[in-house]
């Protein structure tokens, strides 16, 4: 790798051959302003924001373009750029409107941070501004305001170049150019809303968050999504105790900087439904409230009088709720059965750019923890469908709702001798069990999930969960102790250090070297 | 003084082959075809001083040797056809009078590079000369000087005329790329350059037509006998457009250096009905104008326009007389520059129009004191900060209008109306 070394500022900078000037300033903590540059996509150098001051060239030049050479002098601070860069900011800002008060980027708008920084200057523009179309729907998650926009084409390049499906260009000329839909498309790609999150204005909002929360108000939490097993990596972002949005969070080795619109808003489903706030048990004429210990007492010595158990862990479950429970089904039931859901469907070209053919972000953890049989989970749903177990202890999926052949299952599920479901809300199929545990969703719990890959990565609680739920993994905790067993870890991160201790492909694994960006497990 | 870039164009049936042919033409081809090797030409265009004629004035044998002579990509000759810049008309005379000087000299920019496919990318609105030069480069085919193996050579290029859909911004060679890729016009971000990464990616020399057109009588002549023309670093003849205020308007070849007053009065006629010159603007809209009082030792080369303090540029000359309003004719150039900028970059899409906008009020009566030296740094933030030379085209002749004509640009300002045109 050839080593180039120049001076940005008068600092001097050692950087690698081929790399931009505004990539080597990043890599020695100098930020030089932009917007159309984005490390993801073609340089298109309109913004004109970049520009520097280089020794030997009499013009300005965009740090987004200029490859550094040997003994380069960069300025980012001379007279002539902070000249130029309030110069950038006023044409920028003449036709704009600045609605920043009714405007849902304010407050993560580059407009506004620029301002601040490079321009503070009152208006010197006294003409009419020029109007442009405002509130077009450009797709199911995208709206478009034509005078917000700066034409800054990372909207056009993502969809030239990421997904390559091509919605939008830009029309007219001159201050009339816009950005528009080719006639006959619609922005509705797996991956659409991702131009959201890269228009550095307000011209592209997201049209399931805008209005809900000013986002000076959100609260940010690493985590993973829960939509399929690519693991990509999040940032929850939440108000009230309620998520408002899922924003990408940047991941080389697994998502670079996109999710999928289906990941996106998955929090929705998985979220906004009616909580139990209680166990409950089957007595004559139906499900009741009852206390803790009652719950779970009756878990306890039903499942093991029923043998053979059937265990269903969702994809959704950690790594650590999966430890637990395998430990737990061998203890009360030593013929038990489990698996975790699994199904596949068929991806389109682009969904397969960032999407995982599954729903269970955890398949592959839960499965290294234990919770797996010969066949995998096909075999034992057709199994549990033929009435083959006793019993059954299902984790957060609706079996009866995913299957249009639940007649058969239905009928099964009623007949076991003992039904245990474990979940948020009382689903279908938790309305034929002999006991409901009210536990946690993903946005609530720590944890670590592997993805397809066999990366290990952490999950954050963003929420805190109702009251009168318990956590997933205390349930287990609980039941285990109950059952007689050893007594479980009382965290995630000690069960995480048992299972590096007990688990040969996690051994010396913890949530420290997982941090936020994960770690690969060997092959 | 010898004509070398008109030296057909009153012939009769000059378009044509026949005509061309009797007139020496395609003479220089078979030179090169016989007894040149592409580095040969090169070096003897090289020699001969030729700098482009669209308005930058880049040596043009310099420019193509450029081009990489190793990449395992096509080469592309792209003849720059797209004559728009306001008060140039000067390739259309070519186009029309004399097609097969530029074919001549495409052919020999496309064999010296190692192209075998050239287009000519001309302007959409010059429907007859499209016709023209269409016509000539099917007599050309039929006559063996395109197509395959060239005069027996061995050497193919194909030519292909691509009529423009009427933008200004394809007058800028990578704007023309663009266009010519089946893109928005847009410029391309340099570096690269087009000599490594123009048209579709690949090498790539951009030509004016009348610099391919001078091609020929420069093989055929020697580059010695058109580097003895000119000046020191303005080498040969060049063409320059007149038009506004003058009693005889139309194309003039004259030979570089020559005395810019001299040639608007004795050979242009000078200004017509007993008025006076206000000023003029030597190298088309884009160039900053120059006052009666600044042209008395100016002569027609680069370099004496450039200590001037404006440019040679296309040399479309334009004319006005003491019955100009400056204000408005800087209007005027504003508004075509705000029509015409391609808005991609943030500085001139945004600031073309904000000095167009001004500039109009300052002309009907609603300018502010402030405005004048708004303008000038505008055009000062503008200038050098975009992508494309077209931010400096409106920049310039925009600021040098105020600074030249300030006096004229105050009293509209205080009289709050046009002082110079009743109409205003």
């Amino acid at each position: 790798m050839d080593l180039v070394k120049l001076t940005i500022d008068g600092r001097e900078v050692t950087t690698t051959k081929g790399r931009t000037v505004i990539q080597a300033a990043e890599e020695a903590g100098i930020a030089i302003p932009h917007y159309c540059y984005h490390p993801k996509l073609a340089i298109a150098g309109n913004c004109r924001m970049c520009l520097v001051e280089i020794e030997k060239m009499p013009k300005l030049q965009i740090a987004c373009n200029t490859q550094v050479t040997e003994g380069m002098e960069v300025r980012t601070q001379s007279p002539k750029v902070l000249q130029a860069r309030e110069a950038v900011m006023e044409f920028f800002l003449i036709n704009h409107p600045l609605d920043c008060p009714i405007c849902d980027q304010a407050g993560e708008c580059w407009l506004q941070d620029y301002y601040m920084q490079h321009d503070l200057r009152k208006s010197r523009f006294i003409e009419g501004k020029h109007h442009d179309r405002k509130r077009e729907i450009f797709g199911p998650h995208v709206v478009f305001d034509g005078e917000r926009c700066i034409k800054c084409t990372r909207c056009v390049r993502f969809l030239q170049e990421v997904t390559r499906t091509e919605e939008l260009t830009v029309v007219n000329r001159g201050d009339h150019s816009t950005i528009t839909l080719f006639p006959g498309k619609v922005l509705d790609n797996p991956l659409s809303a991702n131009i959201n999150d890269i228009c550095p204005v307000g011209a592209l909002t997201d049209r399931d968050f805008r209005f809900r929360v000013r986002v000076w108000y959100l609260q940010k939490t690493p985590s993973i999504c829960p939509g399929c097993s690519t693991g990509c990596n999040i940032s929850i972002e939440s108000y009230q105790n309620r998520i408002a949005r899922f924003k990408p969070r940047i991941n080389e080795e697994v998502n670079s900087h996109w999710i999928c619109d289906e990941g996106r808003y998955c929090f929705h489903a998985l979220t906004e439904v009616e909580r139990l706030a209680s166990p409950l048990i089957r007595q004559e004429g139906g499900l009741v409230p009852t206390d803790w210990q009652t719950a779970l007492g009756t878990v306890v010595s039903r499942l093991s009088a029923a043998p053979p158990a059937a265990g269903v862990l969702s994809g959704r479950s950690t790594n650590e709720e999966a430890f637990l429970f395998a430990k737990l089904l061998k203890q009360l039931s030593p013929q038990a059965r489990m698996e975790v859901f699994y199904r596949e469907r068929e991806l389109t070209e682009v969904e397969r750019i960032l999407k995982s053919p599954d729903r269970s972000p955890n398949f592959r953890g839960i499965r290294d923890m234990g919770v797996s049989s010969d066949g995998g989970f096909e075999p034992l749903l057709r199994e549990l469908a033929q009435g083959k177990f006793s019993s059954a202890y299902i984790v957060a999926e609706d079996l009866l709702a995913q299957f249009a052949a639940g007649q058969e299952l239905r009928d099964a599920l009623a007949k076991l001798a003992f039904l245990v479901v474990q979940d948020t809300h009382l689903s279908e199929t938790a309305r034929l069990a002999h006991v409901v545990l009210p536990a946690t969703n993903f946005a609530e719990k720590e944890g670590t999930y592997t993805n397809r890959k066999g990366r290990v990565q952490r999950l954050s609680p963003a929420l805190v969960p109702p009251a009168g739920v318990l956590q997933d993994l205390e349930i287990f905790g609980r039941l285990l102790s109950l059952a007689g067993a050893p007594s479980a870890p009382p965290n995630s991160r000690e069960v995480f250090s048992q299972i590096a201790r007990e688990v040969s492909r996690y051994q010396g694994l913890s949530y420290e070297r997982i941090g936020t960006q994960g770690v690969q497990l060997e092959t | 003084m010898e004509k070398i870039l008109l030296r057909n164009v009153d012939a009769p049936e000059s378009h044509t082959l026949a005509a061309y042919r009797s007139r020496g033409g395609y003479r220089a081809l078979e030179k090169v075809a016989r007894e040149m090797s592409p580095a040969r030409v090169i070096e003897e265009v090289k020699a001969s001083g030729l700098r482009g004629r669209g308005g930058a004035g880049f040596p043009t044998g310099m420019k193509w040797g450029f081009v990489p002579k190793d990449s395992p990509k096509p080469k592309y000759v792209v003849c720059n056809a797209d004559e728009s810049e306001p008060g140039t008309f000067k390739d259309r005379l070519l186009i029309e009078k004399d097609p097969h000087a530029i074919i001549e000299g495409t052919i020999i920019a496309a064999y010296s590079i190692g192209s075998h496919t050239a287009f000519i990318y001309i302007r959409g609105e010059l429907a007859y000369a499209s016709q023209v030069l269409q016509k000539a480069i099917d007599e050309s085919y039929q006559a063996g000087y395109l197509g395959k193996s060239i005069l027996g050579t061995g050497y193919d290029l194909d030519v292909v005329l691509h009529r423009g859909a009427g933008a200004y911004i394809c007058g800028e060679e990578t704007g023309l790329l663009s266009s010519l890729e089946g893109g928005k016009g847009w410029p391309k971000v340099k570096p690269p350059f087009p000599a490594t990464h123009g048209l579709f990616g690949c090498p790539t020399v951009v030509n004016n037509v009348e610099t391919l057109a001078a091609l020929p009588w420069i093989i055929d002549q020697g580059a010695a006998q058109y580097a003895a023309l000119g000046t020191e670093k303005s080498k040969g003849t060049k063409l320059f457009s007149v038009s506004g205020h003058i009693r005889k308007p139309g194309v003039y070849e004259v030979e570089m250096g020559y005395p810019f007053k001299r040639f608007l009065e004795e050979d242009c006629g000078g200004v017509p009905n007993g008025r006076h010159l206000k000023g003029v603007i030597p190298g088309g809209a884009s160039m900053p104008v120059l006052r009666a009082d600044e042209i008395g030792e100016v002569r027609m080369d680069y370099e004496s326009f450039q200590a001037a303090g404006t440019m040679l540029g296309s040399g479309g000359v334009i004319v006005m007389d003491e019955t100009t309003c400056m204000v408005k004719a800087a209007w005027n150039i504003a508004r075509f520059f705000a029509h015409e900028s391609c808005g991609q970059c943030s500085p001139c899409r945004e600031g073309c129009h904000w000095m167009e906008k001004i500039f109009w009020r300052v002309e009907n009566g609603q300018g502010e004191s402030a405005d004048l030296d708004l303008i000038l740094n505008i055009s000062g933030n503008i200038m050098g900060n975009t992508i494309c030379p077209f931010g400096d085209a409106a920049a310039m002749p925009a600021a040098a209008f105020i600074k030249k004509y300030r006096a004229e640009f105050e009293a509209h300002i205080a009289e709050k109306r046009c002082v110079i045109s009743a109409s205003g």
